[in-house]
């Protein structure tokens, strides 16, 4: 007599349950919620109304080209450089992953479910901050919105690049969240965050302009004004995701 | 997959594994027969929990081979999920999570899990369902990762440690849950460090010193080789020391 056994993976539901999981984790993680949506909603407030509403370019004004690009990208920058790593050392700290290691769930399913939900939040970030910078200050579209979304997704790939790296190095979830916003106040600061670049000395400014983060604000501000997007800016993005992808492969481990 | 069923439910031959400079296992071969409960005994160091993430498949063995049901932990991952159900010495879970959104969590990794009420029921945490994992007691997230390890309806059970940080009722209430998965045919292999509790649950026991084991017998048999009455003193006059407690 035997009996057999079959091979069974888990499914399509099993994947909705497990994000459903991962946005309860994030949802009352507080502090991780309300930074990424309420501090860049905080910078639109304060800045839209001085923005003024004078056109700078093809009918677009201050508060479209320069405090938009900039509330986008520190919404994007938040969650990948302060949140995901955090949450990775936190899952790699607390042994969660070992857990699910003696289950049917493998631990691509748990990341692929947290990307998922990282990714919904950016997105919900970002929908907040264009509909009350639309409805409360008469932001206007972008005059390139293809290139708007393609600066946005080439990002968001940025800032989770740089999140991987502190991921990579942060061995407890304080030091994570501790690095994360020394990485996040450090390019946002370089990146003209606080008050515009034209206010840092000239090579300071230089210098941030090249970083991601300005470099980020830039290609989406000309996205907004439909002047063409610098390949500069684009290579600075691009050379960011490759290295954040090549300091992760090398140095980030599940234990 | 098949197997026969004359095949032994754990087959462990000549594990062994080393951290570094130390040597965790030896040199361990066990043969766990279907329906059997099975205790490992040994003080700190001893090698038990090494000993069982191996056959567990979470550690790879230096040396050694593993089947369970027939099944290597390694290459037949994805089966062995399936039919082996695994409680480790600390329960890690989601924070934030309530203990009801977990259970249905690892259900869902199942094609014909337990229901959730039974589960509770099982470890008797309904009252706790709405709390979430953080606010449990010590003995309460023990509990809740036993009821996870029950999810799949498992046909072998590793636990390690089922009982310790237990209080006496909590302790009670898992013995009986026990007795009734052995009633159901189910194969456990029990790490503990209380003696009443593998006296009572298991068939026989396996006393680990120093990586290997020093003695395989029931547990009566055990006591009559030391010349003692109690396994208590059985350990202490093998082992050559006290059966401390991990905690």
């Amino acid at each position: 007599m035997s009996t057999v056994i079959e091979a069974h993976r888990p499914g399509m539901r099993s994947m909705l349950i497990l994000i459903g999981a991962e946005t309860k984790m994030v949802v009352r993680d507080t502090a991780g919620l309300v930074v990424p949506l309420g501090l860049p909603l905080l910078i639109l407030l304060t800045s839209a109304s001085a923005a003024g509403r004078t056109e700078i370019v093809n009918g677009r004004t201050a508060l479209d080209l320069f405090v938009l690009p900039l509330v986008l990208v520190m919404v994007t920058a938040t969650i990948g450089i302060i949140n995901m790593p955090s949450f990775l050392a936190y899952y790699r700290r607390s042994g969660i992953l070992r857990q699910l290691a003696v289950t049917p769930a493998s631990p691509v399913m748990v990341l692929a479910a947290q990307a998922i939900v990282s990714l919904m939040q950016a997105a919900v970030g970002i929908t907040l901050a264009l509909v009350v910078a639309t409805l409360a200050f008469d932001a206007n579209p972008p005059v390139n919105p293809g290139a708007a979304v393609g600066v946005v997704a080439l990002t968001t790939a940025a800032m989770y690049g740089i999140g991987m790296i502190v991921a990579a190095v942060a061995p407890t979830p304080n030091s994570a969240v501790a690095a994360g916003l020394v990485a996040f106040f450090a390019l946002g600061a370089l990146g003209g965050m606080f008050g515009g670049r034209g206010g840092l000395p000239e090579p300071l400014a230089e210098i941030g302009s090249r970083l991601p983060f300005g470099a980020a604000v830039d290609a989406l501000s000309a996205a907004w004004a439909g002047t063409a997007v610098e390949g500069g800016q684009l290579l600075s993005l691009g050379i960011t995701v490759a290295v954040g992808a090549t300091v992760a492969a090398l140095l980030f481990r599940w234990e | 997959m098949t197997m026969n069923t004359s095949d032994p439910a754990i087959l462990a031959e000549g594990l062994a594994k080393r951290y570094r400079q130390k040597v965790a296992v030896a040199d361990v071969s066990l043969r766990i027969e279907a329906g059997e409960t099975f205790g490992i005994l040994g003080a700190n160091g001893a090698g038990k929990t090494t000993t069982v993430e191996m056959i567990a498949g979470l550690r790879h063995p230096d040396r050694g081979r593993v089947r369970v049901l027939g099944l290597d932990p390694r290459h037949d991952r994805t089966r062995l999920r399936q039919v082996l159900g695994v409680q480790l010495q600390h329960a890690y879970l989601h924070g934030a999570l309530r203990v009801s959104e977990l259970v249905d969590l690892y259900r869902s990794f199942y094609p014909n899990p337990r229901s959730g009420a039974e589960l509770l029921e099982l470890v008797d945490l309904g009252e706790q369902r709405r709390t979430v994992f953080e606010k449990l007691s010590g003995g309460q997230q023990q509990r809740l990762s036993i009821a996870l390890a029950l999810a799949g309806r498992p046909r072998v059970l590793i636990l390690d440690e089922l009982t310790t940080g237990l209080d006496p009722r909590a302790r009670r209430h898992m013995w009986g849950t026990i007795e009734q998965l052995k009633q159901d045919g189910v194969t456990i292999l029990l790490v503990s460090h209380a003696m009443e509790e593998v006296e009572r649950l298991c068939g026989r026991v396996a006393l680990l010193d120093a990586g290997r084991i020093v003695a395989l017998d029931t547990p009566r048999g055990l006591a009559a080789r030391a010349g003692t009455a109690t396994l208590d003193d059985a350990f202490v006059a093998l082992a050559g020391k006290e059966p401390e407690d991990s905690q």
